[in-house]
């Protein structure tokens, strides 16, 4: 995952350099082997499943009242989503909608913070750094639902109440940490350390080299950190479900529906939550681009 | 402020990042104010460390560094007042030409129109007004270097120091780039030090060429003396330009003595600069490439050559204003002469010839 | 120019700067862990209460029962085959852009679209195959309308395949991107030597793509293992209730408030899980795979 984003200066160098050549398994010119074909329908076909499912849901939620779980479509109407809202049984989901933002923000931040504090300390060895490294691979493979019903137990212990804020906070940065510092090794690992050099030659302080340098060129790698720290806090529920206390979050609430609720307003609950996923991608995967073209490209040599 | 002293002097400087090996060992070094001076010598040998410890990007293990009559070890750079040109420039990618050069004004807490406009100034001297508000990454290598030149040059350091300037760029830029940073240093009047690993940029750039070895200064000198009057073997080699022989010595006659030569009767070498040699001592001696005269067997040698070395010639390659010469004169060591282009082709020679490899007695040099 | 022995002051600073994850990882994932492995050797009161002592009877409760065997079988057998089709998809996939799409930008582009649906919601991409795999739902629409089949096929939804379905669905992803930075890193003039040297398409699969993308899909296996293992609400779904794995059984426990006998198993599984990962790493050096 970690290099999603980061990878994209490089493979702009690798365009230039890559010579025009009739010598590789697929030339870069003139006809193309018969495998291309076979590999791009696969890989169209991975496409379609991986999206078609997805598309599904978000048509058959735009039914009207008589609409099932199933196609065909009856009607159009936008009965379900403010059945959705209004609706008793299917729960507090404006509720549970505001606490997953604010918290998926508040985890973006600290995750944001930590990791990039990490990714600095990370890139020089010291004393004990494996048993940190390993203590992270630890929390990322760690089955989600026994560490949180190790921290409910926690709090319980320790005579804690948990809640959203507190128990469930702390299981999520749990899961976001280790991605967001693993995102932030590969982009450190393109940040040539002479820069820091250079700032402290120029008179720079340790915190104006952090300030005016460091952070502004790793901007778009911590912008991925932040989509990474939003995105998997706001969809989180395997760790959130033993922690989040009386008050549910937003993929606890769709949990529930998904046990309970057989109508299309469990779609509708889907449409609106990718909905809002897609805007912070799209927002994030839009700043970054706009953040390497200013910097790398235009009149090159 | 410009009237404080870049005079440079290294006493015993030692650096062991390991706390076995020393990565430069017991270095002293003296360097004027306001002169060129160039480190040289193979990867590995110490010599960017030694920038760096004069930088103050890396502490000394052992011994002094004074600049201007201070000594500096353990100070911030911009507390030495000196300022370093990275290899690779090292400019910050995501600023432009103008706060890159505003850059050390700017982490002074110099206001937004005082650092600018103290940064244009700098900008006209190392002519890239027009580039003023482009990002690095849209400059050629040649422009980059100027911009680097110049965001050093703003701190007014007394001492700039530069690694490697030259490697990024092009033979032909590399040419420009070296007249263009030996006008900024005479335009400044400070102390430059540049390291390299190429001779000719050494020479034809340094009031003094240090030569190092394994962390160990070889021979520290002008241009001219460290390159016709090379101290021993490793100089005479790594900067080029000299055939060396070795051999026992023969006879020590007045102001000459001999060296035994299996082939030949011996090469006689002049005593000046080495006194104390005696019968039986084992002896280098280098001779100039373009002192080296070839002359076909049986004919007259020409005047003041009293050696003369049978030889077959191995190779043949024409360089432009001469041709290099390839000989099997002596068996261990590479024997090469450098003949001016008209002289060779009044009278060319073909591979597998014999010649006689000849040169002015006075023109070999004893090594030690 | 490094250092075998750190001085102390980068070790300091190595420390400062990791401190604040320390801080998170400490109370919120060794001491949940360690509850838990305390937890195992407790009894209980069967209402959710724990009394502190140390007795194996939960070990042995665990080990003992029949369902247990079944439970790590069917987890296995979802492993397997979630691993495989992953690794399938995900390999060829990766392949096909890093080899075959000879626009950079193009790739990178096709390359953000397999990844956006990780950004999104697991459940909602899980539910998303009710009206597709359904008694009614398109799938089965289709097959009748072209005469396949007479009956709806009920195996389609709720069943194990369903179960596999969706993992591959979810996990596919986590082998494409290590096995896609693995292949992109492999320099493509070894493969134009490759042809010079008169090696077919299979052999440079064979003799280089593969061997070079082995870090990736170690990583990846990391990934797609831990996830299929720990999971439950996928099994607890698209089965229908007609799977369980280890964690869905852990799941029902804690709902009984059985927490000794789940923490047991978790303990369990946790170390096969260690087991399998630690077996993984022998043959790639992870932190040099992530940090190069």
């Amino acid at each position: 995952m970690s290099a999603v984003l980061a990878d994209m200066p490089k493979t702009e160098a690798t365009k230039t350099v890559a010579p025009a050549t009739t010598k590789a398994i697929a030339p870069s010119r003139g006809e193309r082997p018969r495998t291309f074909y076979v590999l791009a329908t696969l890989f169209a076909l991975y496409v379609l499943a991986l999206y078609g499912p997805m598309f599904c849901i978000y048509i058959l939620s735009f039914q009207d009242i008589r609409g099932g779980l199933v196609f065909p479509m009856k009607g159009t109407s936008l009965h379900w989503f403010v059945d959705l809202f209004t609706q008793v049984r299917t729960g507090d989901v404006k509720g549970s909608f505001d606490r997953s933002i604010k918290l998926a923000v508040i985890v973006t931040v600290i995750t944001v913070v930590v990791s990039f504090l990490a990714g600095l300390g990370f890139r020089k060895r010291f004393r004990g750094d494996t048993v940190v490294f390993y203590m992270m691979i630890g929390s990322l493979v760690a089955p989600g639902l026994v560490l949180g019903l190790g921290t409910g137990l926690l709090f319980q212990a320790l005579g804690l109440n948990a809640s959203w804020y507190t128990s469930a906070l702390g299981a999520q940065l749990s899961w976001t940490l280790p991605f967001g510092v693993l995102v932030m090794f590969a982009v450190m690992s393109r940040f040539n350390h002479v820069w820091e050099e250079a700032a402290y030659d120029l008179g720079a302080s340790r915190w104006q080299s952090i300030r005016l340098v460091i952070i502004p060129v790793l901007a778009p790698g911590l912008v991925a950190v932040a989509l990474f720290g939003f995105t998997l806090s706001y969809d989180e529920f395997a760790r959130s479900l033993q922690t989040a206390g009386s008050l549910n979050t937003l993929p606890l609430e769709i949990w529930s529906m998904t046990l309970n609720v057989t109508s299309p307003s469990l779609y509708a609950l889907g449409t609106v939550t990718t909905i809002v996923s897609f805007i912070v991608i799209g927002a994030s995967l839009g700043s970054i681009v706009l953040i390497q073209n200013k910097r790398g490209s235009s009149t090159k040599g | 402020m410009k009237s404080d002293r870049g005079d440079i002097e290294l006493a015993g400087v030692c650096k062991s990042f390991d706390g076995v090996t020393n990565v430069v060992d017991g270095v002293n070094l003296k360097i004027a104010d306001g002169a060129y001076c160039c480190f040289i010598g193979p990867s590995g040998c110490g010599k960017t460390t030694i920038l760096r410890m004069i930088a103050g990007h890396e502490d000394p293990s052992a011994g002094e560094i004074v600049i201007g009559g201070q000594n500096v070890v353990g100070l911030a750079p911009v507390q030495r007042r000196t300022a370093m040109m990275f290899q690779s420039y090292a400019l910050f990618p995501h600023l432009s030409v103008r706060e890159n050069i505003a850059f050390a004004l700017r982490v002074r807490g110099l206001s937004k129109a005082d650092r600018l406009r103290a940064a244009d100034v700098m900008i006209e001297k190392v002519r890239l007004t027009q580039f003023a508000d482009r990002l690095p990454a849209q400059l050629s290598g040649g422009q980059q270097q100027r911009v680097a030149l110049a965001r050093a040059a703003i701190t007014e350091p007394r001492v700039l120091l530069l690694d490697e300037p030259l490697s990024a760029l092009d033979e032909q830029l590399r040419v420009q780039m070296r007249q263009e940073l030996r006008r900024m240093q005479q335009e400044l009047g400070i102390t430059f030090i540049h390291v390299t690993h190429t001779q000719l940029e050494a020479i034809a750039l340094a009031d003094l060429v240090v030569v190092m070895e394994q962390g160990k200064i070889k021979q520290a000198g002008a241009a001219r003396d460290v390159y016709a009057h090379p101290h021993d073997r490793y100089v005479a080699e790594f900067m080029g330009g000299q055939n060396v022989l070795s051999g026992r010595v023969e006879k020590v006659n007045g102001s000459c003595f001999t060296l035994a030569q299996a082939a030949s009767s011996g090469i006689e070498v002049p005593l000046q600069t080495r006194p104390s040699v005696s019968v039986g001592d084992q002896v280098d001696i280098a001779v100039r490439r373009d002192d080296v005269a070839l002359v076909r067997p049986g004919r007259e040698l020409p005047p003041g050559c009293t050696t003369s070395l049978p030889s077959r010639v191995l190779a043949i390659e024409y360089q432009g204003y001469f041709v290099k010469v390839m000989l099997d004169t002596v068996p261990d060591d590479a024997f090469v002469a450098y003949v001016p282009e008209k002289t060779f082709f009044a009278d060319p020679f073909t591979v597998g010839d014999v010649v006689m490899a000849t040169w002015a007695t006075g023109s070999a040099l004893p090594l030690a | 120019m490094q250092s075998s022995q750190t001085p102390p002051r980068a070790n300091l600073a190595g420390w400062l700067y990791v401190s604040p994850l320390v801080l998170v990882l400490v109370p919120f994932f060794v001491a949940p862990i360690l509850v838990v492995l305390a937890a195992s050797f407790f009894a209980t009161d069967g209402f959710g209460g724990l009394t502190p002592g140390f007795t194996l009877a939960s070990y042995v409760e665990v080990l003992h029962s029949a369902l247990t065997l079944k439970l790590y079988l069917a987890t296995i057998k979802f492993s397997v085959l979630t691993w495989i089709f992953t690794l399938i998809i995900g390999f060829f996939v990766a392949y096909f852009l890093v080899f075959h799409v000879r626009n950079q930008l193009l790739a990178i582009g096709l390359f953000l679209l397999c990844t956006v649906p990780f950004w999104t919601s697991n459940i909602i991409r899980m539910i998303s195959w009710i009206p597709l795999l359904g008694k009614e739902g398109l799938i089965n629409q289709a097959l009748m309308a072209l005469g396949v089949i007479r009956q709806p096929l009920e195996v389609l939804l709720f069943s194990d395949l369903a179960v596999v379905i969706a993992y591959v669905h979810q996990l596919t992803i986590f082998m494409i991107v290590p096995i896609f930075n693995s292949m992109a890193r492999i320099d493509k003039k070894l493969i134009e030597a490759a042809i010079d040297a008169g090696a077919s398409r299979f052999d440079i699969m064979r003799l280089i793509v593969v061997p070079m993308s082995k870090s990736g899909i170690a990583l990846g296996t990391i990934f797609v293992v831990s996830i299929v293992m720990g999971d439950f609400f996928v099994v607890k779904v698209m089965s229908g209730g007609g799977s369980a794995s280890v964690v869905s059984a852990f799941y029902e426990d804690v709902g009984v408030l059985q927490y000794p006998t789940a923490a047991a198993s978790a303990v369990l599984l946790t170390l096969v899980l260690v087991a399998i990962v630690s077996l993984i790493l022998r043959t790639v050096d992870i932190r040099q795979e992530i940090t190069r």
